[in-house]
């Protein structure tokens, strides 16, 4: 985090403890707090060794490996019935830089788990009716409702997350950004959510004087059956603009299954290959993201055992169709004794529509800790 | 050679699972889950073991943790009965209706909600005015109410509790709690607090007040005497009737909510607690039978 974004988050802190001390200056009896940790890693076996991914963990002489991925504290102060405050630090190895060499231009790094600030908010129920306004760094809209869904980001994260890392397409969004969301129910059909922030994430500053805008709205014809419409748009310079949409369906109508299906599309007027012309010259052949999920999980035992399955289509280039991924996660939740301590051993399929591209197969057993 | 290694792999993993979880699918019995309010378990328990006790083939697990930790299982499908102090908000309805839950509710039992006070304390009635009042921290001397001139110290339960919910939403007018109102984890807390604490009041279901051999409250208690206001007569939560009739102005039903029809098992259970074996247990642990209307509405929704 660099120091424009401490002294925001210092400026939140204090701002947020001095309105708390307001509100509890007459209280005899703390109110209520809660600590939660939750902690996911993994054994990960490399089934294929000559995969796109596989093969140069092969070359590397790596087909095995115990993996930290995430660890989560989060404090949460209920300061009363409409009022809530919310702290989590995330810890990943992303945030890896230890060292830097001004005069050779160098960096050290190491892959510790260091932890960082993901939601510094307060939540503040009943502005309007059946509503939470949440002011802070805050949870993003385009993550939070498919990400409670799909319920398995100790496995993997949700299509529009998953794969920046493997394309090196960047979608621009993120799970937390600083900025307001509000969202509410207006009756049980309808559900709504509209947000302001920054558009950089938690991972920086405010870079320019433009804001993110995105909100959805959630109908529910019948019960368990939601259909969930999202769009954001983001000016990114005076020339440039982005918008994001997706639309989720979400099925629930038999008894302890649960089906998804999500669709995106991100649309930048920054992502263009350029393409050289027979005279020499080159022109900007614009593209889209796309890709669409679709997942679901059956409880096979409630509270111990569930089975989930996903399927992704991903499009990092809507140009160019070689370069199409598809995914096939298949696995079980085991909580053999309470659900604070779980099992979940999955499979990994990768797909390249790219010939020369071999597939990847990866098994996991994926511990999932919450105390 | 690439599809046989995935092959091979699969079919490994596939009888790992098979070897790992047949005995636990084959261990797990059909059994009754019922989570929620901490003013019925006891109630809900002892309904439990005697049904139990006459259909060994209907095993029952009861947990507390609260009205709204039972209605958030039984939306999230983890448990088969809600018990619940308190009817369903709008927000939990509306939550329910997304994940594809129809909440039906049945009336297993009516409670008298008693204001308690420590015994030292020479007030005997409020009206629902001043309880609100003394419990939005309005009033904070009993001196303002016709008591003593000491500082009210107010215990009270947690908010996934049903009875905080109903008092907030019956008694406060929807307002807010005073934040120096000691949050205490069960009726029986409340109790224990009051009885050490002069200048203290406390609300609990009334089968939580009464000494079972005395018919009367514990030691170091008493019950208040509520009115709906100022011009309106004084009632007991210990007056049946009164209770009854409504004139008992805080009484309410205790619920227990189904996703849907019950299954046969769950029907079963529930028609037995409403029925005379079990409306006679539920006048034996200290709350009031349901009445007609309430049978009626019950009857309507085990179809």
């Amino acid at each position: 985090m660099n120091s424009k974004t401490q002294r925001k988050a210092a400026f939140l802190v204090a701002l947020t403890v001095t309105a708390s001390l307001g509100l509890w200056a007459q209280a005899t009896t703390p109110p209520p707090q809660t600590f939660l940790t939750t902690i996911y890693f993994d054994y990960s076996f490399n089934a294929t060794n000559n995969g796109n991914l596989t093969g140069t963990d092969a070359a590397n002489a790596l087909n095995n490996k115990f993996a930290f991925r995430r660890a989560y504290f989060t404090y949460e102060n209920k300061i009363n019935d409409n009022l809530k405050f919310r702290f989590r630090l995330d810890a990943d190895n992303t945030a890896n830089i230890t060292s830097i060499d001004f005069a050779k231009s160098s960096t050290k790094k190491d892959d510790k788990l260091r932890p960082f600030m993901k939601h510094l908010y307060l939540d503040w129920a009943g502005l309007l009716p059946n509503s939470s306004l949440k002011i802070g760094m805050v949870e993003t809209q385009a993550f939070k409702v498919a990400e409670d869904r799909w319920g398995y980001r100790s496995v993997a994260k949700t299509i529009l997350d998953g794969y920046k890392d493997i394309t090196g397409v960047d979608t621009r969004t993120s799970s937390a950004d600083i900025g307001a969301n509000l969202t509410g129910s207006v009756n049980k059909y309808l559900r709504y959510g509209a947000m302001v922030m920054n558009g950089e994430g938690y991972s920086h500053p405010e870079l320019n004087k433009y804001k993110k805008f995105g909100g959805y709205l959630q109908l529910i014809p019948v019960a368990g059956l939601n259909v969930w419409g999202y769009a954001e748009t983001e000016r990114l310079s005076d020339s440039a603009t982005a918008q994001m949409y997706k639309v989720d369906v979400y099925f629930d109508m038999i008894p302890n299954l649960n089906i998804s299906g999500e669709w995106l599309t991100y649309d930048s007027d920054n992502n263009f290959n350029k393409v050289a012309q027979p005279d020499g010259s080159t022109v900007n052949n614009h593209y889209n993201v796309r890709g669409f999920s679709i997942f679901g999980t059956y409880k096979i035992i409630i509270d111990k055992l569930n089975v989930f399955a996903r399927f992704d289509s991903y499009t990092p280039d809507s140009t160019n169709d070689s370069k199409n991924i598809g995914l096939v996660i298949v696995g079980f939740d085991w909580a053999p004794i309470h659900s604070s301590w779980k099992i979940q051993p999955n499979v990994w399929f990768y797909n390249y529509k790219d010939s020369a591209k071999k597939s990847d197969v990866v098994a996991n057993l994926t511990f999932f800790l919450s105390f | 050679m690439k599809k046989m290694k995935i092959g091979k792999l699969m079919a490994i993993i596939e009888l790992g699972l098979a070897l790992v979880f047949t005995p636990v699918l084959l261990a797990q019995k059909k059994m009754i889950q019922i989570k929620g309010s901490d003013t019925m378990i006891n109630l809900v328990q002892i309904l439990a073991e005697e049904y139990m006790a006459k259909n060994p083939q209907s095993p029952i697990a009861v947990l507390g943790g609260g009205s709204g930790t039972g209605i958030s299982a039984l939306i999230n499908n983890t448990c088969d009965i809600a018990d619940s102090s308190r009817d369903l908000k709008e927000k939990e309805f509306n939550q329910a209706w997304e994940k594809g839950v129809r909440p039906r509710l049945f009336a297993i039992a009516v409670d008298g909600l008693s204001i308690i006070v420590n015994s030292k304390n020479p007030l005997t009635k409020l009206t629902m005015g001043q309880v609100g009042a003394i419990y939005r921290g309005e009033v904070k001397n009993w001196k303002a109410v016709g008591g003593p001139d000491l500082a009210i110290s107010l215990y009270g339960r947690q908010s996934n509790s049903g009875t905080y919910v109903f008092l907030q939403e019956h008694v406060l007018n929807n307002k807010n709690y005073s934040p120096d109102m000691k949050e205490m984890n069960g009726n029986a807390q409340i109790i224990e607090g009051v009885r050490a604490d002069e200048g203290s009041i406390g609300y609990v279901g009334v089968g939580y007040v009464i000494d079972r051999a005395t018919g009367k409250p514990g030691p170091g208690l008493k019950i208040l005497l509520i009115s709906k206001d100022e011009k309106s007569q004084e009632f007991s939560p210990l007056d049946k009737q009164a209770v009854d009739t409504g004139k008992y102005p805080i009484a309410r039903a205790l619920y227990q909510a189904t996703n849907g029809k019950p299954r046969p098992d769950v029907a079963a259970f529930i028609r037995w607690e409403i029925g005379p074996e079990g409306q006679k247990i539920v006048e034996r642990e200290g709350f009031y039978p349901i009445g007609a209307a309430d049978q009626e509405k019950n009857d309507k929704n085990l179809k």
